[in-house]
């Protein structure tokens, strides 16, 4: 449904695009102040990880080194449970504790043999007490600079599909979208994320992902499905990009094998993902309105506390 | 409504009480084609007295009994000047120009003084014949687009059909096609207008001190008249264009009782992009076209009874399809519009419309994918009927008193969609009801010589009535509720006076001092969520949630004519209050609004706008055209939005000048020019950026805080006519006459945006690139619709 209106407004677009032309100015953009980002998660079974940083100007520099130098040192990081309050850990890219990388790796997007190379720092802890718990409620609070912001996030419930499957596409025996069968709870609010990851190698052994990627509009609600059982596909995030032939893109081949990960998130969580999707998909849009995500954070910070409860399965993509 | 009836009495009453002798009145039409005149002059030079005739050509005037000398004027046709005794009461139609021969009649504009006589203060009329001269963007003549070069009007963007009068949204323009409202007035995204000029008879706009027989909207009247067709003889005229051809055909029902006209239009960009697309693409068939259909006819049933029948349909049809992602989309929309309208005197002061209306727009997307479809449809359907009373007591006096209803029926948003066999549960079909009553009377009367006022006063109501589901939004923890009305449950009922009038002031150095105030009452509101307005912009009526529009504006303004009439100016200064605007609440979605009301994702503010208007015209002469200059400003409070600051509207434009220059330096060449300039508009672009979960996300800072570079455009056109006359040997006399040939031709070559500026349209911030690989770059864009476009139309005829 998303989708469509997203269509609507992209293609509305492409008519526009048909006779205009576009160049680059510089042009006056009022209104910036510098405000702290916090985007911190916690799901099942993992530590809380919160990363700090700034937001820039438009015109400001977007270089690795300044991207790098923009996270923030020295801040306290506390996340509770109700009973169990614990103060995060500053770790940093370089110096990490042993059997922390894959983990790390895997939050920042930076591959796991380069950590060393960068120096991001985050919060996080190694005990387990305060550990994602499904049906538990965390509340985070930053202190920095004499500021302190607080939010609450919830790993609800989570929802196991039914079943994944692959199947080709009309007029092809060899691709085809991922598919699966959910049942929706009926009567309450749920929303769910679907992220992917290949299991493949490269040519030197390494996994070709350390981490799992979101596909196109990968948050729905289920305002237009409570309580149905029904078929719904998603198409494959990696294939697109100039090196993938067009009648290729967005399939997974036969014999692909992939980790599908499905979230269920609490509804603030929710609207941050929404609106953030929402954007990326159309920035730039002038059909589209200016649409600031609405942060869970109290305080006056930018980005989002995220508890998810993930589910996992392999696909195979065979019939 | 006790207090408006008193008034009423109090107006009848004074204007009973200076009864005159002898009533001349009668209908003016022309000689050539029997078409009624609107806003011709009757003028008795000898005592200095005079009437105009209405909409429907009838005039009357009261005056003691005796011996006049009698100018009868209307624009582009030779004076009547008739030797009357009027003994007693007198009817006089007059087919204007009837015995019209010659090319060397002298024909002057009838113009003259209106300028500085009426108490039409912020109100211009058009000359139809005058804008298919002007430079026309692709050759298409448009009657929106030449409104947008008077100041205080601007348009939205490029190219756009949406046109804002001062301060105004432009859902606050009431336009009208033979009385009926028509809600989009647009073709192709804004780019053409629904009036197809060869249908269109006359064009008035009223900016400021709306008289009291208007209502419904905050800023303005736009008034089109279709033609009515030739009662004398049959005529086909058309015109084949780069975009679009055209063909019109009219003719006596019975010669002299009744006529009809027809015209059609359809635009054949379809088989352009045809061409364009080829068959292998991803994106064969998809295409564009519109077409419109005019029609109107009209009969009289004696000398007391005339009835018109006016219609128009109009439809844009947009397919896009992705075959490769075996996706598809089509999107019809369009107007239907239908007025019956029956004229009836009473007696020589006594002149009664009834008009029975129906309007029908419907906007609708459907797309589908897979196996998975989706349909949305938006629409309003009004059936109005009301009648007008003007009653011409005397000479003094021109009262005028109606009532209105309008029956509306609102579709925001009708939602289904299915994949394969399981259908999604997508809310209801949201309709909402509700009915706009008004009561109105008003009086033009002169005080002495010099002060004319026109004073009335308006009530409107308004009631949102069910069947209607209202739904509760539950927050995190609570389920959503629903509230269900029933038929004839009223929801809510508003209801309003709105006081109007304005005054004309005449100086001894024919200058004239003008002013005039209204408030208005509008129940409609038009929720738009991009910077550009699309078919997807949806109609709202005031509900229980969503409070009507109300507004106030005052004006004055200094009229001077120059030259003996030869240059008519104007100052005009101006304020505009208004409250209830709506936005949507930041962050809204359109999808938002299934299994939600459209009103829940509405917020409310107030709005207000200021300016002075500069205008220069050079009325008669070889060289003939108009500057205009607007200095305004115009500015939003709304508590939920920019953490509830003012900001700029995103049409508040500084500057705005328009020159238009005609130059005829034959009878069968016509040259013209246009230039506008006009501050950028503002907008909402992001101030910062941040990174989350490795995604680069934008932060938007004050709501239009940003303002596109000025936009400003030269166009240029000629238009070459065929001979009007040949040359015969009179078989009587043997002598060389000339005659007036039947077809007849022209040439219209058209040249937009002649220096190729690059106008802002639009601005976005993009972004490319890889933060690890080191290339990553943020860009402010401008995007540019159009460049250098020449065009070229061949109108004729017969």
């Amino acid at each position: 449904m998303k989708n469509t209106i997203t269509y609507l407004v992209l293609f509305v677009g492409i008519l526009i695009g048909i006779s205009s032309c576009t160049k680059e100015v510089t042009i006056d953009i009022p209104g910036y102040e510098e405000m702290l980002v916090i985007d911190g998660r916690i799901e099942t079974n993992q530590p809380p990880f919160v990363l700090l940083s700034t937001s820039k100007e438009v015109y400001a520099p977007t270089d690795l080194n300044s991207f790098l130098n923009g996270f923030i040192s020295g801040a306290t990081v506390t996340v509770s449970d109700g009973t169990t309050t614990v103060v995060l850990d500053e770790i940093c890219s370089d110096n990490l504790p042993p059997g922390s990388e894959p983990t790390v790796a895997a939050l920042l997007g930076v591959p796991e043999s380069e950590l060393a190379n960068y120096h991001i720092c985050g919060y996080t802890t190694f005990n387990t007490a305060i550990w994602g718990q499904v049906g538990k409620t965390y509340d985070l609070t930053v202190e920095y600079d004499g500021q302190t912001y607080t939010a609450s996030t919830t790993i609800v419930q989570p929802t196991y599909l039914n079943s994944v499957f692959w199947k080709p596409d009309e007029g092809y025996t060899d691709r085809g979208y991922s598919w699966a069968n959910l049942t929706d709870q009926a009567g309450q609010f749920d929303a769910y994320k679907w992220e992917v990851k290949r299991i493949a190698t490269d040519t030197s052994g390494n996994p070709v992902d350390n981490n799992f990627t979101p596909t196109f509009s990968p948050v729905i609600d289920d305002e237009f499905f409570d309580g149905l059982t029904f078929d719904f596909y998603y198409e494959n995030p990696f294939a697109q990009g100039p090196e993938v032939p067009d009648d290729e893109l967005f399939y997974f081949m036969y014999g692909d094998t992939v980790v599908i990960k499905f979230s269920k998130m609490d509804k603030n969580v929710y609207e941050y993902m929404e609106k953030k999707y929402t954007q990326l998909a159309t920035a730039g849009n002038p059909f589209a309105t200016p649409t600031n995500i609405p942060s869970n954070i109290e305080g006056g910070a930018l980005g989002v506390w995220a508890g998810y409860s993930p589910t996992f399965d392999t696909l195979i993509c065979v019939p | 409504m006790r207090s408006l009836f008193l008034v009423f009495i109090t107006l009848l009453s004074t204007a009973l009480y200076s009864q005159e002798n002898t009533t001349l009145s009668g209908y003016l039409t022309d000689g050539t084609s029997g078409e009624s005149l609107i806003g011709a002059k009757i003028y008795i030079p000898s005592i200095k007295k005079g009437a105009v005739t209405n909409t429907y050509g009838f005039y009357s005037l009261s005056v003691p009994a005796g011996k006049y000398t009698i100018e009868f004027r209307a624009t582009g046709l030779p004076t009547e000047v008739k030797e009357i005794d009027l003994t007693k009461d007198v009817r006089l139609d007059i087919e204007m120009g009837s015995n019209l021969q010659n090319i060397e009649e002298v024909v002057v504009k009838g113009t003259a003084e209106d300028n500085t006589k009426s108490t039409k203060i912020g109100q211009i009329e058009l000359d139809i014949d005058e804008i298919k001269t002007l430079p026309a963007f692709m050759g298409e003549v448009d009657v929106v687009k030449t409104i947008q070069l008077l100041p205080g009007v601007s348009s939205a963007a490029e190219g756009g059909q949406g046109f804002y009068v001062r301060g105004g949204g432009p859902d606050q323009n009431l336009v009208l096609l033979d009385e009926a409202v028509v809600y989009n007035a647009a073709h192709l995204f804004g780019f053409f207008s629904v009036f197809n000029a060869d249908a269109v008879k006359s064009v008035n706009l009223i900016k400021g001190g709306m008289p009291a027989n208007f209502g419904g909207r905050m800023s303005s009247v736009l008034e089109v008249n279709m033609n009515e067709g030739n009662n004398k003889s049959f005529h086909v005229k058309g015109g084949i264009g780069a975009i679009s051809s055209r063909i019109t055909v009219e003719g006596p029902i019975k010669k002299d009782k009744g006529s009809f006209v027809v015209s059609a239009r359809r635009t054949y960009l379809d088989v352009i992009m045809k061409a364009a697309i080829p068959d292998d693409s991803p994106f064969a068939g998809s295409s564009y076209f519109f077409y419109d259909l005019n029609l109107k006819m009209n009969y009289k049933l004696g000398d007391k009874d005339k009835i018109f029948l006016s219609g128009y349909y109009g439809k844009d049809e947009f397919t896009f399809g992705n075959q490769e992602d075996d996706f598809q989309v089509t999107m019809p929309w369009g107007n239907g519009i239908a007025a019956l309208r029956w004229n009836h005197l009473f007696s020589n002061k006594l002149f009664m419309n009834v008009t029975g209306t129906f309007t029908d727009y419907l906007f609708s997307f459907g797309s589908q994918q897979d196996e998975f479809q989706f349909e949305l449809k938006s629409g309003i359907r009004d059936f109005g009927g009301k009648v007008d009373f003007t009653y011409f007591p005397n000479n003094r006096h021109k009262i005028k008193w109606g009532l209105d209803y309008i029956n509306h029926t609102f579709t925001p948003t009708s939602v289904s969609a299915s994949q394969e066999d399981v259908v999604f549960d997508t809310g209801l079909a949201q309709q909402l009801f509700s009915h706009e009553t008004a009561a109105y009377v008003l009086d033009e009367f002169d005080v002495n010589e010099n002060i004319r006022i026109n004073a009335g006063l308006r009530y409107s109501t308004f009631a949102h009535v069910g069947p209607f589901t209202r739904y509760i939004k539950g927050d995190i923890s609570t389920q959503d509720s629903t509230i269900q009305y029933s038929k004839g449950d009223i929801l809510k009922f508003y209801q309003g006076l709105e006081p109007r009038v304005s005054l004309r002031w005449l100086l001894p150095d024919k200058s004239s001092i003008k002013a005039g105030y209204s408030y208005n009452y509008q129940y409609v509101h038009l929720t738009s969520l991009s910077a550009v307005s699309l078919p997807t912009d949806i109609w709202f009526p005031t509900t229980d949630i969503a409070q009507p529009q109300k507004g106030w504006q005052g004006s004055i303004g200094y009229f001077r004519n120059f030259a003996k009439n030869k240059y008519e100016t104007s100052v005009e200064l101006y304020y505009k209050g208004m409250n209830n605007l709506i936005e949507y609440k930041e962050g809204a979605l359109p999808s938002d609004n299934v299994n939600d009301n459209t009103d829940n994702l509405l917020t409310f503010g107030r709005g207000w706008s200021y300016g002075a208007e500069f205008f220069v015209k050079r009325v008669f002469g070889k060289v003939t055209g108009w500057v205009g200059y607007t200095w305004s400003k115009t500015e939003r409070k709304f508590e939920d939005l920019n953490n509830g600051e003012v900001f700029p509207a995103k049409y508040d434009r500084r500057h705005d000048l328009s020159i238009v220059v005609s130059y005829k330096p034959t009878k069968r060449w016509v040259f013209s020019t246009s230039f506008i300039y006009a501050t950028g508009n503002t907008l909402t672009l992001p101030s910062s950026w941040y990174v989350q979960n490795q995604d680069l996300l934008f932060h938007y800072g004050q709501r239009n805080s940003t303002r596109m570079a000025p936009y400003h455009r030269l166009d240029l056109s000629a238009t070459w006519y065929s001979k009007a006359y040949k040359e015969k040997v009179d078989p009587v006399t043997g002598e060389t006459i000339q005659v007036k040939k039947r077809f007849k031709s022209n040439w219209a070559f058209s040249i937009y945006n002649v220096y190729n500026r690059a106008n802002p349209y639009f601005l976005y911030v993009d972004n490319d690139g890889d933060f690890l690989q080191g290339d990553f770059e943020i860009k402010v864009k401008q995007v540019t619709l159009f460049p250098i476009i020449p065009s070229v139309t061949w109108n004729f005829e017969l």
